[in-house]
């Protein structure tokens, strides 16, 4: 039995009076892709903070790779090998790629106070790495802005599985593109995948999570509700699960199968 | 056809006529002087300083142009100063409002031998280590005391100075010799306005009303003149306070016929851009420079002598 | 290191457009224009003999000195509307220092330097604390300061300039560093053969008529070069792009965007200092009137070299140009003769048309829409 790279206990998460995260467990393989799932609201974006270290646990305990952890701030998630991918808050559309790529770890050459950027070193590898994900740049000074949402979504995970990232936390990485570009991305986070590197892929819409993952979980009201494996459970239970049972069969009576 | 010819020939002598006219105007020296002062665009004392120029380049046959900071930055002034230096000018007409800032500038000049007088701010002893041929202005601190003397023989024991010519020590000059003729120290009675009319009204009015003994109000100039006539009429003080003012426009004048203000200290600005081109032009042209510097003023103009300058207030006056 | 194989369908950017298209191409063009005009206005007129340059450059790198600062601030997503107080504050400040208190003047500029620099950082962090928007902040600065100036000058000097500099400054191991003048032996040199012309009376006769480069002209191209040179070669340069690009994202990386633009406050506030300390030097004193209206110049500059308003992109060298038109605009206005107001006209266009080729070249790099 593999140790989880990512594992959350019992988290529970409170801000004063205000429950936001009441009892979340989950955890992560290298080499799977684990599923989120949650309708707005749930606790999704409190249990992502959580994890890339944003916000502290009120209560429960977090580990990496079997060692339990206590992250203050996203950088020391980052230093330990968990990389997030923000749904919105990816990449500076202003800068070039290779500029975004290597941002916060430039190279550099030189010494002392006259040091300046290795631009031969970061270009050849910006491209190189891109190349790998099926992006073909013109030139590494091609600005972000040229890219379409999901070659953009790329990069960022690009530049995560370079610098080392051992779990990528993906936050809504579907949700504003378009059908050929999820599958763009859906196709670079199985290459992930099969690195080694164990991904959570936190959506809230089921049939992009079934195309993609190994395993699923339902969050609700801030609370998991329980894993389930590939092929053990079906969409309907999944959609039911994530909205709360009884509702949506009433609805699903009215609207007849089209949800 | 005998139309047409008669036109023609009337025509090439009209234009004969015309080359002759630029030919000639060409042998008459043509001198090119420039006029530089230090305030801003929005002083209108320069009105008549630049009719007073002009008019005499008219008659000598020379041009003048007019240049000044827009904003009144001193440091501007400089530049202007070297610029009109490096154009190499025939003369250069330029006030002096602060030694140490526009000195150096001015005697760089005359150093390249362009002929400089010196007008309106400054002294005459400035004028003369800067190297400048010679100075028109008005004394500031003898006018101011010439004007409290004045206030004092009427009986004045109290005043107050509204100043809107900072950084220009001119207005301090000027107060303070107010202050020393009408035999007070110059305490807090000379307040710094601002150069905008309604922000001048109400710092007179409140100065006005927490010093309620203030018997005389000197004002430096028309930009400060005019606000505190329309001040005086607003608290109801006009006619009963002692007023003097620097400068003339039409609307001192008319508050002197209104027996609002007492009297105007006229530095004759007109001279001060008049004397300065003809001085310049009798040098270049023939050599002769008067010996000594020329006080433009001050000239007291009150309600008896008002009649001439009323007509020319503003434009000559 | 392995070739990189390119995808045949897509096209390569030609060498020369890649060159061509940069952020401060509508700067050169606006530049070139500018310098046509006057070319042609005034190309037999002084303004181009040595004097003339010397003249009209002295002011450009006024407005230099501080359009690096604003630039790299600009840049980096935040705006100080105070920088042209602090340019009269920090000459007031250094000319009370040294005629008032009576210290050095080497230890008066280095003192000055230090306030002016505490200011900067009280800016940013104020800006960044608050999170209002640093137009606001520094707007308010913008009055604390003049008045405080103002006051200063009344309260110990009993008028609102304080004069005497020049003599203090004689002697002193540092001042010509900022007032003074450089390669004075070379102009000299060439004065004594001829090349350039010298006085012909007075006390400084036989001395070249320009006696050396403006140092603030020195501190102007150096500024630029450095400035340059951080913003597009170094990992610094990178952040200060990302700050103002999308700050929450740099974070998210890793970057220190609060030092960043802090850092970015102080040094808009040395440059101003810088500024307003050459003026003091340079014309013997300290007036509490230097530097009105001049950030607002400055951020025109800024613009017009290709930044843009909200942050993230822009051009130190262009921001620089812009500084050059100023300059030579407003001197060359007098050698030409030409109306001030139809200037105006002229130069409202020109910024209008670099503005728009600016945005239209963004758009081309960026690939916005």
């Amino acid at each position: 039995m593999t140790t989880p790279i990512l594992e959350m206990i019992d988290i529970q998460k409170h801000f004063g009076r205000i429950i936001a995260l009441s009892g979340v467990s989950f955890s992560v393989m290298p080499g799977e892709c684990h599923c989120l799932l949650g309708d707005n609201g749930a606790g999704k974006s409190t249990f992502i903070k959580t994890m890339s270290g944003a916000h502290t646990p009120t209560v429960g305990e977090m580990r990496v790779a079997g060692d339990t952890v206590h992250f203050t701030s996203p950088r020391e998630a980052l230093a330990a090998g968990i990389a997030t991918v923000y749904q919105d808050l990816a990449m500076i559309p202003l800068m070039s790629v290779s500029r975004n790529f290597w941002l916060g770890r430039e190279p550099e050459v030189g010494f002392g106070p006259l040091r300046w950027l290795d631009f031969k070193k970061a270009d050849a590898i910006t491209l190189e790495q891109m190349k790998q994900m099926g992006i073909n740049l013109r030139e590494p000074g091609q600005a972000v802005g040229t890219l379409s949402g999901g070659e953009r979504q790329t990069v960022a995970i690009a530049r995560a599985v370079y610098f080392g990232a051992k779990a990528l936390i993906l936050d809504e990485p579907t949700s504003a593109l378009g059908v050929r570009q999820t599958a763009n991305v859906l196709t670079t986070i199985d290459r992930v995948r099969k690195k080694g590197i164990g991904v959570v892929f936190i959506t809230h819409n089921v049939r992009r999570a079934m195309a993609v993952g190994d395993r699923f979980t339902v969050l609700n009201r801030g609370k998991t509700l329980g894993t389930a494996d590939r092929g053990h459970i079906s969409s309907e239970e999944l959609q039911s699960l994530m909205a709360g049972g009884e509702e949506l069969a009433q609805l699903e009576a009215s609207l007849g199968k089209t949800i | 056809m005998k139309n047409l010819s008669f036109k023609a020939v009337l025509l090439a002598s009209l234009a004969a006529t015309a080359a002759m006219g630029v030919v000639q105007s060409a042998s008459a020296a043509d001198e090119k002087y420039v006029l530089i002062h230090h305030s801003p665009d929005s002083e209108t004392f320069w009105n008549t300083v630049k009719n007073g120029a002009s008019l005499a380049a008219k008659e000598v046959g020379a041009t003048v142009t007019f240049r000044n900071p827009p904003s009144g930055d001193l440091a501007d002034m400089v530049r202007i100063i070297q610029q009109t230096t490096a154009e190499k000018p025939d003369g250069i007409i330029v006030t002096i409002p602060d030694l140490e800032t526009v000195g150096g500038a001015i005697a760089d000049a005359v150093a390249q031998g362009i002929p400089v007088v010196t007008m309106n701010t400054g002294t005459a002893e400035e004028s003369k280590k800067l190297g400048a041929l010679l100075h028109v202005g008005q004394p500031e601190y003898e006018a101011g005391k010439g004007a409290g003397e004045r206030a004092k023989a009427e009986g004045m024991k109290s005043f107050l100075c509204v100043n809107s010519l900072f950084p220009n020590v001119a207005g301090q000059q000027r107060c303070e010799g107010f202050a020393e003729g009408l035999g007070v120290p110059l305490g807090e009675q000379m307040i710094d306005s601002g150069t905008d009319a309604a922000e001048i009204a109400n710092r007179v009015k409140a100065y006005l009303s927490s010093h309620p003994d203030t018997s005389a109000v000197l004002t430096l100039g028309p930009m400060t003149a005019i606000p505190t006539i329309k001040a005086l009429k607003d608290n109801g003080m006009a006619g009963d306070i002692y007023f003097a003012t620097f400068d003339l426009n039409p609307d001192i004048s008319q508050a002197i016929k209104d027996g609002v203000i007492n009297f105007a200290i006229d530095q004759q600005p007109f001279l001060q851009g008049y004397l300065p081109v003809i001085t310049l032009t009798n040098d270049l042209r023939y050599g002769v420079l008067q010996a000594n510097s020329v006080l433009s003023g001050p000239g007291f103009v009150t309600k008896d002598n008002l009649s001439l300058v009323e007509s020319l207030a503003g434009k000559y006056r | 290191m392995t070739s990189i194989s390119t995808d045949e369908r897509l096209k390569r950017n030609s060498l020369l457009r890649r060159a061509l298209v940069r952020p401060e191409l509508g700067a050169i063009g606006g530049t070139a224009a500018v310098f046509a005009f006057f070319l042609i206005l005034a190309g037999g007129t002084q303004m181009f003999a040595l004097d003339g340059v010397i003249n009209w450059s002295t002011v450009s790198a006024q407005f230099i000195v501080l359009a690096v600062g604003v630039s790299l601030l600009m840049i980096a997503g935040e705006f100080d509307l105070s920088l042209g107080s602090m340019v009269g504050f920090s000459g007031m400040v250094f000319g009370l220092l040294v005629i008032h208190v009576g210290i050095p003047v080497w230890v008066a500029i280095v003192l000055t330097f230090a306030v002016c620099a505490l200011i900067g950082t009280i800016n940013g962090v104020l800006v960044i604390r608050t999170g209002l928007p640093s137009f606001v902040v520094t707007l308010a600065f913008m009055f604390i300061l003049r008045g405080a100036t103002i006051w200063s000058a009344i309260t110990f000097n009993k008028q609102p300039v304080v004069s005497g500099i020049s003599d203090a400054a004689a002697g002193d191991p540092i001042a010509w560093l900022f007032g003074g003048k450089a390669f004075t032996g070379l102009f000299t040199w060439l004065g004594q053969q001829g090349i350039i012309e010298t006085y012909t009376r007075g006390t400084r006769l036989g001395q070249p008529i320009v006696d050396g480069i403006p140092m603030l002209i020195l501190w102007a191209i150096g500024l630029v070069i450095v400035g340059q040179w951080v913003l597009t070669r170094t990992k610094f340069g990178n952040w200060i792009y990302a700050a103002g690009g999308d700050p929450q994202a740099a974070r998210n990386v890793g970057v220190p965007v609060a030092r960043v633009k802090v850092l970015m406050f102080i040094v808009a506030a040395i440059c101003a200092a810088l500024l307003g300390i050459s003026q003091a030097i340079e014309f013997g004193s300290a007036a509490s009137d230097r530097g009105i209206m001049t950030e607002f110049e400055a951020i025109i500059c800024v613009v017009f070299g290709g930044a843009l308003l909200t942050g993230g992109y822009g051009s130190v060298v262009g921001a620089a140009l812009g500084a050059v038109i100023f300059g030579v605009v407003q001197q060359g206005l007098f050698f030409t003769n030409v109306e001030s107001s139809l200037f105006r006209v002229f130069l409202g266009t020109i910024l209008l048309g670099a503005v728009v080729a600016n945005t239209y070249i963004r758009r081309s790099i960026t690939g916005e829409r």
